[in-house]
């Protein structure tokens, strides 16, 4: 095992490589740097005693030798096969950790700001300190406190009040460069009664290991609603990790589908603060986790005001000897009255060899809530395929519809057509090797 | 078409099937009766290739080829239709979806051209007209929250479609009311063929006033210990089974 010191020196000795001469900047922004830095310090190694890292073994990520890229951009054309045919979006594109003004939308309606963060340094804009300032740091643990103690580019996405965006942003994080350690971070708002729909794209190339080290904020303000795509497809020997943090006001909505198929090892950890009365979320979730695969989710949803409600589905598939892990923890504070929150974690294991470490946890302080948790592990069910087979189906056919069954109430959360159907094909992609390995 | 011969057959290390033989050539209907526990569904079963029967005697021959040794696909995909008594539910796997692949996993392996969706779903709308069934069941999740009569007329469905040389309906009467046993019988007549043979499974002699076997066999302790016309069923009803006892031993 490698010590939590092991691990300090490791990140620290990432820290130190960075040359921010040629970063603009700005003094909150660099005391935040610095903070984030210290804080490494004196933060908990990430290991098996830490509670929230219990499953999530991570050891071989600081046995990587890493480095921060420099900065690198990408032709036009060669964007052109990443992208999703028919998918019509306002752009923004992140080359291993670098944003690329040169391929980003630029032609946008009023009220919408989409922009990289390092140009809005360079810009000097204003509102970047108006919103950045106010947000947390975000040195939870070593991952994220590396973010910040690296921060340097990412996307900002403004949305000014009353505007209801139709057509959805798209960013897309392309991962290149063997042995990177890819840093983002990004900041979400949607200003009172503004509406958007975003999509996330984490795609890797490099054979070789590389890390991406992503942290985001939203903040929704009242009455604004943000519908959230992710889709994980990282690189089959990367390290992922992604820190979302939410913030939402009163009537507010937030409504997100994850598909984690990618990666090596990734974890997403999504922390959601019901902050003001009659917000909403619901979260749906999809893994596959195969041979030298670990993917983790972890929620954290906190109602701190009555009258909210979450819900969280989520659903996994396990072949191989891979590994999936999935923590819900939901917290109803004493004054959250009238709190409707439910959670769900079904997963389906197709190997003797997978493991599923699957742990809803409930926190209820308030006496009035109606909450609800529920978890299952289970295998496909020999009569149905039977009956499939009985029909003329091959049993890898069999398997695949019943694997794809499983799975699309997660999918068909997503409603943006083109989107759908590409995450359908791309899912399937993933169980044909599936069946394939059982 | 179909002869089994001798066969034997057990089930956690009981035996079921105690040497069953049975011959059906094309164009004919057979009826099998028996009580409960008989060894009726044991023999549909087996002969559609399920896990978990372990044949220790016998042979069992389809189309001159060793059915025992194909799997459940392949026997499909030779014709063989099994029409189950209790039809599962697919969560997530819609109904029209399921009989596309199904249908076209047997046309590739017969070397036919696949039906495009257009094509299919004119024969597939075509077929559940004739059977009465909703088109909303069509594009539900195969047979769920179907009810018993629905999952049945969606067995024949599929039957209709696969069009099988053999086609074995494992007490498809059960549970159906009378309106939904004439619908289904249609369904049944409809297939009748010179070119196809038909076994129906079943407890009671009702179904057999809707389609008219040409021969009857009472299974009793795993083997067929009386075969005869169709007015074999009629006696069956009068007398029941235990006048045959004795015949079983």
């Amino acid at each position: 095992m490698i010590s939590a010191q092991q691990q300090r020196d490791w990140l620290q000795q990432l820290v130190t490589a960075f040359d921010y001469q040629h970063a603009a900047n700005a003094d909150w922004f660099h005391a935040s740097r610095t903070s984030a830095r210290q804080a490494i310090d004196s933060l908990p190694g990430l290991h098996r005693k830490q509670e929230a890292w219990r499953y999530s073994r991570i050891d071989q990520l600081f046995e990587q030798a890493l480095h921060v890229p420099k900065l690198t951009t990408i032709a036009e054309q060669d964007i052109q096969r990443y992208l999703i045919q028919g998918l019509d979006s306002y752009r923004l594109v992140m080359l291993n950790g670098f944003y690329q003004p040169q391929l980003s939308s630029n032609d946008l309606p009023a009220g919408v700001r989409l922009a990289g963060l390092q140009q809005l340094l360079e810009q000097g804009d204003p509102i970047l300190a108006d919103i950045f300032r106010d947000m947390p740091q975000h040195n939870e643990h070593m991952l994220t406190a590396l973010n910040t103690a690296l921060i340097h580019d990412g996307t900002v996405i403004y949305i000014d009040r009353d505007v209801q965006l139709e057509k959805p942003v798209e960013i897309i994080y392309l991962n290149t460069e063997a042995g990177a350690l890819v840093q983002s971070r990004n900041l979400v708002a949607l200003a009172e009664h503004a509406s958007a729909t975003l999509v996330e794209r984490f795609i890797g190339e490099a054979q070789p290991a590389y890390f991406h080290n992503n942290v985001s904020d939203i903040v929704l303000s009242k009455s604004a609603a943000l519908k959230h795509y992710r889709l994980q497809q990282e690189s089959p020997q990367a390290y992922h990790m992604s820190s979302l943090y939410l913030q939402q006001q009163q009537h507010s909505r937030y409504d997100s589908t994850c598909l984690a198929l990618g990666g090596r090892w990734s974890r997403a950890d999504i922390t959601i603060t019901l902050q003001q009365e009659y917000a909403e979320c619901y979260l749906n979730g999809l893994y596959t986790v195969g041979e030298n695969q670990l993917n983790d989710f972890h929620l954290d949803v906190q109602h701190r005001v009555p009258n909210c409600t979450s819900r969280e589905q989520y659903k996994g598939i396990v072949y191989a000897k891979g590994r999936g892990v999935f923590d819900g923890h939901i917290i109803v504070e004493e004054q959250a009255q009238k709190s409707d929150a439910q959670l769900s974690n079904d997963n389906l294991l197709l190997t003797r060899d997978g493991e599923i470490d699957t742990k809803p946890q409930l926190e209820i302080y308030a006496d009035d809530v109606k909450c609800s948790h529920g978890t299952t592990v289970g295998q496909l069910d020999e009569q149905q395929l039977f009956y499939m087979r009985s029909r003329g189906l091959s049993e890898q056919s069999a398997k695949k519809m019943l694997c794809l069954g499983f799975a699309s109430d997660i999918i068909d959360t997503i409603s943006i057509e083109t989107l759908h159907q590409y995450a359908s094909q791309t899912f399937m992609a993933t169980l044909e090797q599936a069946v394939a390995e059982i | 078409m179909l002869s089994i011969k001798n066969l034997q057959v057990n089930v956690e290390d009981k035996k079921i099937l105690q040497g069953l033989s049975l011959d059906v050539a094309a164009g004919e209907v057979h009826a099998i009766m028996g009580p409960n526990g008989s060894g009726k569904s044991t023999l549909s079963h087996v002969l559609a290739g399920r896990d978990g029967y372990e044949v220790i005697a016998g042979d069992v021959m389809f189309e001159g080829e060793d059915l025992l040794q194909l799997t459940p696909e392949e026997r499909s995909h030779k014709g063989l239709f099994l029409g189950m008594q209790y039809p599962v539910e697919l969560p997530g796997v819609n109904n029209m979806t399921f009989m596309r692949e199904a249908m076209n996993a047997g046309r590739k392996a017969r070397g036919k051209p696949e039906l495009d969706v257009i094509e299919f779903m004119k024969l597939v709308r075509e077929k559940a007209r004739m059977l009465e069934l909703d088109d909303k069941l069509l594009k539900r999740n195969v047979n769920s929250g179907f009810s018993g009569g629905e999952k049945k007329r969606n067995e024949i469905l599929q039957m209709a479609m696969l069009e099988p040389k053999l086609a074995i309906l494992d007490e498809t009467d059960s549970g159906l009311d009378i309106d939904a046993l004439r619908v289904i019988a249609d369904g049944v007549n409809a297939m009748r063929s010179p070119e196809r043979g038909i076994i129906l499974i079943t407890h009671y002699q009702r179904l057999l006033d809707y389609i008219e076997p040409d021969y009857v066999h009472v299974l009793l302790n795993g083997r067929i210990v009386r075969s005869g016309d169709k007015t074999l069923a009629l006696e069956l009803e009068e007398k029941g089974y235990g006048w045959l006892e004795g015949e079983a031993a």
